[in-house]
């Protein structure tokens, strides 16, 4: 660098120049030399091109720097510029050749001082609830079981890592695009980012920040950002945390929450709800093989032990029923009474059961065991006692 | 006689023993003709019973094993 320096300065002192090599010379070092500046507006005037000329004056000594800021950053800077504001200009100075005036060359600017933040961000406010940017009935809701999320955040610091860290290991896959989101250029880097996941398939995006005031948060209040987000076919959180007044974008955004952290939990709320609606199925099946299983022992010792005993005092009770038919029948058995001597007496083939009608000389058959007597009665003679 | 089942033999029996004990008029023919036929259908019965049992007795040896 040291011998950088030498070398620019021995060329310069050893050549001579013509004005107009010498004043690219000068233009080179200073497109290089990128600075911040801060003073108050003055001589504004917007051109019909939608470029702005302006100077910004020293408060404390009058000393004055001509300014531009093209059509195209002024466009999406997010700062109305009046007369009398205070602000702080990024970029860098270039003397015009043809008049050798030096105008510095913005691309960003800021407003400076909490009363007129606060009056633009009331103006800008007021303007975007009109448009009904901030209405419930645009918002989208986060889609059920998200797969595919878009982060938008710095690589730097805890607030990527707080929601990498909090985010369930249901098989996010995290397409991240670094940005800046604090500062003068923050509002360039988002819309880039914007523009880089808008070709990539996402179920969800989430821009992220931490903490900060009023003044850091100036590229969440930005109008371009806002439109451009809001554009957007797919929902987007925004966890940007805020001081006393809520971002415009965290306002327009589908879901607002504080802290990466509650970002992470509401993308994990619906996988969190399945998880938990598949425990519960599981405990039912479970318990209902458990209960099923129960009433098969249950069977299984019905059959086992119950029933066979129901069985055998069946059998039990049958063995009854035919020895009492067998005595029954045994002892009603004509041939075993028989066998015995019993014999039964007929009058004309009718069984004789008493002495009345049977007559001296009458002709009755005599049935004994192995065969039928014919024989003539003689006398009958009646029980005195019985019958 | 035709094979029926313990139940239906133990209808019949019954049927029998009930025809003996309200018979006033002994038929000694019809009355040897039911005692044969209850002797038949006791013997059928006993026989029935005795599978039944048996094949019963497996089961439970089966269960038992498992």
């Amino acid at each position: 660098m040291k011998e950088n320096k030498s070398y620019l300065r021995q060329t310069l002192e050893k050549n001579t120049f013509s004005v107009s090599a010498y004043l690219d010379i000068l233009n080179t070092l200073l497109s290089s030399c990128k600075t911040k500046v801060a003073g108050e507006v003055s001589e504004l005037k917007k051109a019909s091109s939608g470029h702005v000329y302006f100077s910004l004056k020293d408060k404390k000594d009058g000393s004055v720097l001509n300014c531009v800021i093209w059509s195209s950053v002024y466009k999406f800077c997010g700062v109305e510029l009046k007369e009398g504001v205070e602000i702080k200009v990024f970029g860098f100075a270039d003397i015009y050749k043809q008049n050798g005036r030096i105008t510095f060359k913005c691309s960003s600017i800021e407003l400076m001082g909490e009363g007129e933040l606060k009056k633009q961000y009331e103006e800008l406010k007021r303007k975007l609830e009109k448009e009904g940017l901030f209405d419930e009935s645009r918002k989208k809701e986060i889609p059920l079981l998200p797969c595919n999320i878009g982060i938008i955040t710095s690589k730097e610091g805890a607030v990527i890592n707080d929601f990498l860290n909090n985010l369930g290991q249901y098989g996010f896959k995290i397409k991240l695009v670094d940005s800046r989101v604090e500062g003068i250029e923050a509002v360039k880097d988002l819309l880039r980012a914007i523009k880089t996941l808008k070709g990539e398939k996402l179920d969800c995006l989430v821009i992220m920040r931490g903490g900060g005031s009023l003044e850091s948060f100036l590229a969440f209040n930005n109008e371009t950002l806002i439109k451009e987000v809001a554009k957007l076919s797919i929902p987007v959180i925004v966890a940007i945390g805020h001081d006393k007044d809520v971002p415009l974008l965290a306002l327009s955004a589908d879901k607002m929450v504080s802290t990466p952290t509650a970002a992470a939990n509401l993308l994990n709320e619906s996988w969190h709800r399945l998880e938990w609606e598949i425990k519960e199925k599981e405990n039912a099946i479970f318990s209902f093989l458990s209960s099923f299983f129960e009433s098969i022992k249950l069977l299984e010792y019905k059959v086992k032990e119950v029933l066979p005993k129901i069985i055998e005092s069946r059998i039990d009770n049958l063995r009854m029923i035919i020895a009492n038919a067998e005595s029954v029948v045994n002892h009603n058995n004509p041939e075993r009474n028989l066998a015995l001597g019993y014999s039964i007496a007929r009058k004309s083939g009718k069984v004789i059961k008493s002495i009345k009608g049977i007559e001296k000389e009458d002709i009755i058959d005599l049935e004994i065991m192995d065969g039928i007597i014919n024989t003539k009665v003689n006398e009958t003679r009646k029980y005195k006692s019985k019958h | 006689m035709k094979q029926e089942n313990i139940s239906q033999n133990i209808k019949k029996l019954n049927q029998i023993i009930d025809w003996f004990e309200n018979q006033e008029d002994l038929d000694v023919e019809l009355g040897l003709k039911k005692v044969k036929e209850a002797m038949e259908l006791i013997k059928q019965t006993k026989e029935r019973l005795k599978k039944t049992e048996n094949e019963f007795e497996e089961i439970k040896k089966d269960f038992s094993k498992k």
